[in-house]
């Protein structure tokens, strides 16, 4: 193999190869873009999960509070039992559980969504921690509030100052902006866990629907290996029973309704089709090229080239045609993708997820997280449609060793 | 009296049903220059193309350089060829992408042997045709003689036993054909070059030690 020769070929002969180097390079670029747009959407769906630390979470649906007074529980999310919690975290592909306990509170003259959570615990709602504006995060099982910016604002609450709920009043150690955390389990006054359970416990409206233990939650979050997720949503459903609702990276992925989003068979299937018209159009130039070339072949061999040393020449102009193509291609997915990360993605948060009573202004509106795509080119996809973009140079080169072995010697001189 | 450097015996070429060759027998004796001369289609090409190797007899016995070439492998008459035999083409044949002297140096590419040898032997053959200035030329723009002469280096570029010449100066002018034909004549008379060379011009054909004229696809007398 010469490769001054295959450059010059390459380089001189543009018309023939920048077709075939265009046409594979488009397809290298649909693939990585479809591959990269699939995946993106994915880590999208993962977001709102993630920004909590967890991969599921879980909450049971039950009866309406028969009235709005005092602690009552969302419909969405009813008593989980500890019992049932310690059964999830024996679940196989369980990494961790979180819990957590969200109500309603209705005092004299106003409404407040109250959040019981473990502060310690990095799954679930700890992960607010991160963003605490002023003052500080909770801190052990003492009787102390973290306030929502917003409703600190609307409230005339500061850090240092006080917060009532159903009588209890809490010193408010820190405010914190949820508005840029996932929506999921948001709520106006943030409690440690042990104090919110302590007021499910007394509250008889919550009794009255779903008997509640003091070491019992209305959410809990799993963080769960990636590919066990599917296997224990089902298995979650089976413990927890029909009213269950699982979110999970898929439910969410679902809930985009993106024809990407659908499923890894729609872009892989589509790819497929992709590297496949590629492959036929380097074929057929490649072939072409052939027959076009079939008196410089012969001239080779006349002049004592072997169907080997022929062979190798031309498989070298067209790995080095497909590596052009692959590079070229990449160079066109970097640019789309690039462009596609200033798009943005509206993730849908089921009410159930980030309930809020209808009546109040703004109540039972769909709320969206709001997510740029993340359309990142990785080394691995990269590397991948590299990868195939030589193999289709290779495979349309072994396809044609026959035709370049049946050419003689003597053609050329039967053409002279 | 030394072994003939090429002797075919009752050589047959048929295509199809038509009988291109037709028995010919015939040895050349190293440092003889011989031309083989006929009317167009009377098979003189295909008869070149059987004894050097470029194809094979349909029947018949053909010894080249005391290699039987009839039984040798696809590969074997490759590199027999590369390491023995010389071939000028009326239509130069030169590779389009390549510069004059890769063009000569083609048949050394797939030997392993240090670039810069490689460039030396193909630029002091350009230099023994007077085309130094051509070097790094395509033959795009180069003239017929030139590009001929280009070939003819080629054909030496691995001191060939034999050159086989079709047509050499088919194609070019009579005073650039000329030229070419003086050439050859050099490499016959200064350094004993066996060539055997296939032209329909009697003029020409007396350059040559012996002229064979072919009908019909047979030798005649």
């Amino acid at each position: 193999m010469r490769f001054s020769y295959v450059w010059r070929e390459i380089s001189l002969r543009k018309r023939r190869h920048l077709t075939a180097i265009f046409g594979l390079s488009i397809g290298v670029a649909l693939l990585v873009v479809l591959q990269v747009l699939s995946r993106a959407y994915k880590d999208a769906a993962r977001m709102p999960l993630q920004e909590i630390g967890a991969d599921i979470s879980i909450q049971r649906s039950g009866d309406v509070p028969q009235e709005l007074q005092g602690a009552v529980f969302p419909c969405s999310a009813v008593t989980i039992h500890h019992q049932e919690l310690a059964q999830i975290g024996r679940m196989p592909g369980v990494r961790a559980v979180g819990q957590a306990v969200l109500m309603w509170v209705f005092d004299k003259d106003q409404f407040t969504m109250v959040l019981g959570l473990d502060p310690t615990n990095p799954v679930g709602p700890g992960k607010l921690r991160n963003f605490v504006t002023k003052g500080r995060f909770l801190e052990g099982d003492a009787p102390q509030a973290l306030v929502d910016v917003t409703s600190a604002r609307d409230r005339h609450i500061d850090v240092g100052g006080m917060v009532t709920i159903l009588g209890r009043a809490y010193p408010v150690v820190g405010l914190v902006d949820a508005s840029r955390a996932s929506k999921i389990a948001v709520a106006n006054v943030y409690l440690p866990l042990h104090e919110a359970q302590s007021l499910a416990k007394a509250s008889p409206q919550v009794q009255a629907v779903s008997p509640f233990d003091a070491d019992d939650m209305n959410l809990v979050f799993v963080s769960a290996d990636q590919e066990a997720i599917p296997a224990l949503s089902t298995a979650l459903r089976r413990l927890l029973g029909d009213k269950t609702s699982i979110a999970s990276p898929d439910s969410f992925l679902r809930q985009l309704g993106n024809l990407f989003a659908l499923s890894d068979k729609f872009a892989a299937a589509t790819s497929l089709i992709v590297m496949v018209v590629a492959f036929l159009m380097v074929f057929k130039t490649i072939a072409g090229s052939i027959q076009e070339r079939a008196r410089e072949i012969g001239v080779l061999k006349c002049l004592g080239w072997t169907n080997g040393n022929v062979i190798g020449q031309l498989l070298a102009e067209s790995l080095t045609e497909c590596f052009l193509s692959g590079l070229l291609g990449l160079g066109l997915a970097w640019a789309v993708c690039f462009l596609l990360g200033f798009q943005q993605v509206k993730i849908p948060i089921p009410w159930e997820m980030s309930p809020t009573p209808h009546f109040l202004p703004g109540g039972g509106e769909p709320v969206f997280k709001v997510v740029a795509l993340p359309a990142h080119l990785s080394w691995s996809i990269s590397l991948f449609a590299m990868s195939l973009s030589l193999l289709v140079g290779g495979i349309t080169s072994i396809l044609c060793i026959g035709r370049i072995t049946r050419i003689k010697p003597s053609e050329v001189l039967r053409h002279e | 009296m030394n072994d003939p450097i090429l002797s075919a015996t009752d050589v047959k070429k048929t295509f199809g049903t038509v009988e291109v060759v037709r028995g010919v027998s015939v040895a050349l004796q190293s440092g003889e220059f011989v031309s083989l001369v006929g009317k167009s289609g009377c098979g003189k090409t295909t008869l070149l193309s059987v004894l050097s190797s470029l194809d094979r007899p349909t029947s018949g016995q053909v010894s080249l350089c005391g290699k039987e070439i009839v039984s040798a492998s696809e590969n074997e008459l490759a590199l027999f060829r590369r390491a023995n035999i010389g071939f000028i083409f009326q239509s130069f044949q030169l590779i389009p992408t390549l510069t004059a002297w890769e063009n000569v140096a083609l048949p050394l590419f797939p030997e392993k042997m240090p670039e810069e040898e490689r460039r030396e032997r193909a630029v002091s053959l350009l230099g023994q045709m007077q085309l130094e200035h051509r070097l790094d030329h395509l033959p795009g723009t180069m003239s017929g003689g030139e590009k001929q002469r280009v070939a003819i280096a080629r054909a030496l570029i691995n001191q060939p036993k034999i050159i086989f010449a079709d047509e050499p100066t088919g194609n070019l002018d009579s005073q650039t054909g000329q030229a070419i034909m003086e050439i050859l004549e050099s490499l016959h008379r200064e350094h004993g070059m066996s060539i055997l060379m296939v032209t329909h011009d009697l003029e020409l054909s007396k350059t040559a030690d012996r002229v064979l004229r072919m009908q019909d696809g047979e030798l005649v007398a």
